[in-house]
């Protein structure tokens, strides 16, 4: 499947400034698998060293958080667009 | 310097208040150093402990998630994915996050600048309740750890 996936400007460093990367895959987990592949670095910004998605990171399909679908073992079609985006958080 | 039109300044101290005594989050959106959109985001703090107690960063040991938005505050992720789509089909500039104090002063607390790390190119305001009738509104530049204090220009339009 070709899936787009959305590069926010954080991370931007690691992809030549590209704000948006094309990649085939079926699932997110092989979406970030290729990214990394292609832009090595980026992806351990995005999970832990066990593979798991970081908790200051939101992966999304189509605009939905993947932590509310199936991870990140959700599916991926065609056309599908992967957003990325670290917490934004903080507090007195 | 930030340039900040009196109506979007208004409405951070207006959302600032309407959430009190939780803390309000959001984003600014513009072209250089000029705000042209307030984006008001949901803090979704109460469901974001784990995130904070992974740092060190509760308020206190033990503390109830649900009074957690009245010292932290985590924008919705969802939310904050779509208006970061809506600035860009905007043709602007992501340029600042501000967030509220409502009872501290106007400066990045440890928990502001551990997670100002991720967003060293955007400014980050924040608007303190501490004197409910002098609102304090203040931006800063966070970058590796260091605070510099940018100046806010507010402008009739």
């Amino acid at each position: 499947m070709a899936v787009t996936l959305l590069i926010p400007a954080p991370l931007r460093r690691f992809t030549n400034e590209q704000a948006s990367v094309q990649v085939e895959a079926g699932t997110v987990a092989e979406a970030l698998a290729a990214l990394d592949a292609e832009y090595p670095g980026i992806r351990e910004r995005i999970c832990e060293p066990d593979g798991r998605l970081r908790r200051f990171v939101s992966v999304f399909v189509n605009g939905r958080d993947v932590r509310s679908l199936q991870g990140l073992e959700t599916p991926l079609r065609d056309g599908d667009e992967v957003g990325i985006i670290p917490a934004m958080a903080g507090g007195q | 310097m930030i340039r900040l039109p009196r109506t979007c300044y208004e409405a951070i101290i207006e959302h600032a208040r309407r959430e009190a005594p939780f803390e309000c989050c959001g984003l600014l959106a513009g072209k250089r150093d000029r705000v042209e959109r307030v984006y008001p985001i949901t803090n979704r703090a109460d469901q974001a402990a784990d995130l904070f107690a992974e740092r060190g960063l509760m308020p206190r040991a033990g503390a109830d998630p649900a009074t957690l938005p009245a010292e932290r505050y985590f924008m919705d992720p969802e939310e904050l994915f779509r208006a970061l789509r809506e600035v860009e089909a905007q043709a602007l500039d992501h340029l600042a996050n501000y967030h509220s104090h409502p009872a501290t002063p106007a400066r990045p607390s440890r928990t502001d600048i551990e997670f100002a790390a991720y967003w060293p190119h955007v400014y980050h305001l924040i608007c303190s309740l501490a004197d409910p009738d002098q609102p304090d509104l203040r931006a800063f530049r966070i970058v590796d750890g260091r605070v510099t204090e940018i100046p806010i220009v507010v402008e009739d339009e």
